[in-house]
């Protein structure tokens, strides 16, 4: 699979924007089992993109392309098809059911398109730290928790890009590493790129491709 | 594995509120009652008054007449029909056949001879054969036969036998009266005539002392042969006496015709006037209690919002969600619609037993059609209930 951007500029931004960067304005292709780092200040329109490629806001000019389909024609059901099958997510804001516990809401996603067994989850949940955490409503853990939560939810399924919208913003430096090695195993597990798209440069994501926002 | 909805129940936040669930599960309960309530019943009245009026041939004779009012009265000519209005009424598309009862235009005086010493003045009429409902083989005459066949109506051979006592005559059975020889003697013209009358049936359905056509057009020609007052009476075909139609001709020409027999069609024009108003507000009451489930529905969605918002986030599908949601509610319409069918069977078993006493031509199960309808508002509220969350669902 490939993912395309074509001449993409959120609409709230000035054509100026296209000039200082090297992905607004630009076309580029991404392709399964690249690493590719942006490194985006803040304001920079980082959350922007990601929701762009994950198909939840359309207010951009420009073209996203899945192989060779325009998002822009995709309907909910096409996002639906792709979200459950090619392309996840790690959202700055984690976005859990806070009413249910923390093995709920992998269940949810998990139930979807099973992709591990239901003990990988806690496997998982152990090596990141949050193993006592599974029968915990997500709403009583903390950000960091919740943060790994969401990050052990996005590779129960299959996926060829995982996107990643500052995965780390609560977490100190060794829990993000656990996060990372395993995102790093998953995706190689599943030849997936990842994009990751963070403040600054991060020393342990190993990446191929490196663009300023 | 199969995606489950069951994890995703408890996101739909369905408890709150629940004072506007109940209020439309009992509007679309009590709405559904009624619609079905007042369909059952309209086909009860179709089945009693539209089948069960019908007589044995499937048609129904009825006489009519004019009005004979102060202004008219004296002028023979004006309160009887011409051959115009005759062929009018023979012309209308809801009537069957319409004949005239043709009476007699001479003086005629009838006795019982010895066996019944009374003498009295009397009339005859006449009418095609086809409207009468008793007509033996021997209801025949021909010129210079003395004898003539005579079809009287019951209703005066009993009248006949209530008053005889207090007369001092004998009270008598049909088969007696009908061997009794009754002279008719004719007058007019200047010429006389006798004649020897014997009773060949009673008629139900005429009102009248009946002779055959052929004999009363003779007499007629033969003792009055200037008189010609066009018909007093004329007897109407119809396979629905009840029919609207039929009543509004009768009244806009302001005849007189037999109440008895369309007075049951008047009631039925009413009572059903009555079950469509019901059944239009039943109706009335679905669509309001569909509306109030719909913004309930609306509401739950809408407290649920950021659940299913993020549902289709991680993946699922708007159509699965949107027939979860749905499906969710189907048992509850099942039970309400069901409910209303058991009710209405209910009130049916009653109506036929205590009101109607059993009779043969309704029946206890209600009418298949009443089942249609409540099967086909099960499916309307799945399908609405469907697409409205479908479009709700697309909308976040």
């Amino acid at each position: 699979m490939k993912l395309t951007i074509q001449d993409l500029l959120p609409v709230y931004f000035p054509e100026s924007r296209k000039q200082n960067s090297e992905i607004w304005g630009q076309n580029l292709t991404f392709e399964s089992g690249e690493m590719v780092k942006i490194v985006a200040p803040s304001g920079s329109g980082k959350t922007s993109l990601m929701h762009f490629l994950y198909g939840i806001r359309k207010d951009y000019n420009g073209e996203i392309l899945y192989d060779t389909l325009s998002t822009r024609n995709f309907t909910a059901e096409d996002f639906a098809v792709q979200r459950k099958d090619s392309v996840s997510i790690v959202l700055q804001d984690m976005r859990l059911l806070t009413e249910q516990t923390v093995l709920q809401n992998l269940e949810i996603k998990r139930q979807l398109n099973p992709h591990h067994s239901k003990e990988k989850i806690t496997e998982m949940a152990e090596r990141l730290g949050i193993g006592s955490k599974l029968n915990s409503l997500a709403k009583t853990c903390s950000y960091g928790e919740q943060q790994r939560v969401a990050i052990i939810r996005s590779l129960l399924q299959p996926f060829r890009f995982l996107l990643l919208d500052e995965p780390f913003s609560h977490l100190d430096n060794n829990n993000s590493l656990l996060a990372m090695n395993l995102m790093l195993e998953e995706a190689k597990a599943r030849n997936a790129a990842i994009i990751f798209a963070d403040l600054e440069r991060i020393e342990f994501f190993p990446f191929t491709k490196l663009y300023h926002l | 594995m199969s995606l489950s909805f069951k994890p995703i129940q408890p996101l739909l936040q369905t408890g709150t509120n629940a004072a506007s669930r109940w209020f439309s599960y009992i509007g679309l309960g009590v709405g559904v009652l009624l619609l079905l309530c007042s369909v059952q019943m309209y086909i009860n009245i179709q089945q009693l008054v539209g089948e069960a009026k019908v007589s044995s041939t499937g048609y129904d004779f009825i006489s009519i007449t004019k009005k004979v009012t102060n202004e008219t009265a004296g002028q023979p000519e004006k309160n009887a029909f011409s051959e115009a209005e005759l062929a009018d009424i023979k012309g209308q598309p809801f009537l069957d056949g319409a004949s005239p009862l043709v009476a007699s235009q001479f003086h005629i005086k009838i006795s019982g001879g010895e066996i019944l010493p009374v003498s009295t003045d009397f009339f005859l009429e006449s009418l095609e054969d086809e409207f009468i409902d008793t007509v033996p083989p021997s209801f025949k005459w021909e010129p210079g036969q003395i004898n003539i066949p005579v079809i009287v109506s019951s209703d005066f051979f009993e009248a006949y036998n209530i008053f005889a006592p207090g007369q001092g005559l004998p009270q008598m059975s049909q088969e007696t009266i009908s061997g009794l020889p009754l002279i008719i003697n004719a007058e007019g013209n200047g010429q006389q005539g006798k004649f020897i009358a014997k009773i060949s049936a009673f008629s139900d359905r005429v009102n009248s002392i009946l002779v055959p056509k052929s004999f009363l057009d003779w007499a007629n020609k033969t003792f009055a042969p200037d008189k010609q007052f066009g018909y007093s009476r004329i007897f109407i075909k119809t396979k629905d006496a009840n029919n609207a139609e039929l009543l509004n001709y009768i009244d806009k020409k302001g005849f007189n015709i037999n109440k008895d027999k369309t007075k049951f069609g008047r009631t039925k024009q009413v009572i059903q006037g009555i079950f469509t108003g019901l059944g239009v507000f039943g109706l009335l009451v679905v669509v309001m209690a569909l509306m109030l489930f719909s913004f309930y529905l609306q509401l739950v969605i809408a407290r649920s919002r950021d659940s299913l918002q993020l549902l289709l986030l991680l993946g699922y599908s708007p159509l699965w969600l949107s027939k979860n949601v749905s499906k969710k509610f189907i048992p509850i319409y099942v039970l309400i619609v069901l409910s209303a069918l058991i009710l209405t069977q209910i009130m049916q078993w009653a109506f036929h037993r205590f009101a109607m006493f059993s009779r043969e031509e309704l029946s206890t199960p209600i009418h298949w059609s009443v089942v249609v309808i409540a099967i086909a508002l099960i499916i309307l509220s799945a399908i609405t209930n469907y697409r409205l969350v479908k479009k709700q669902l697309q909308s976040l």
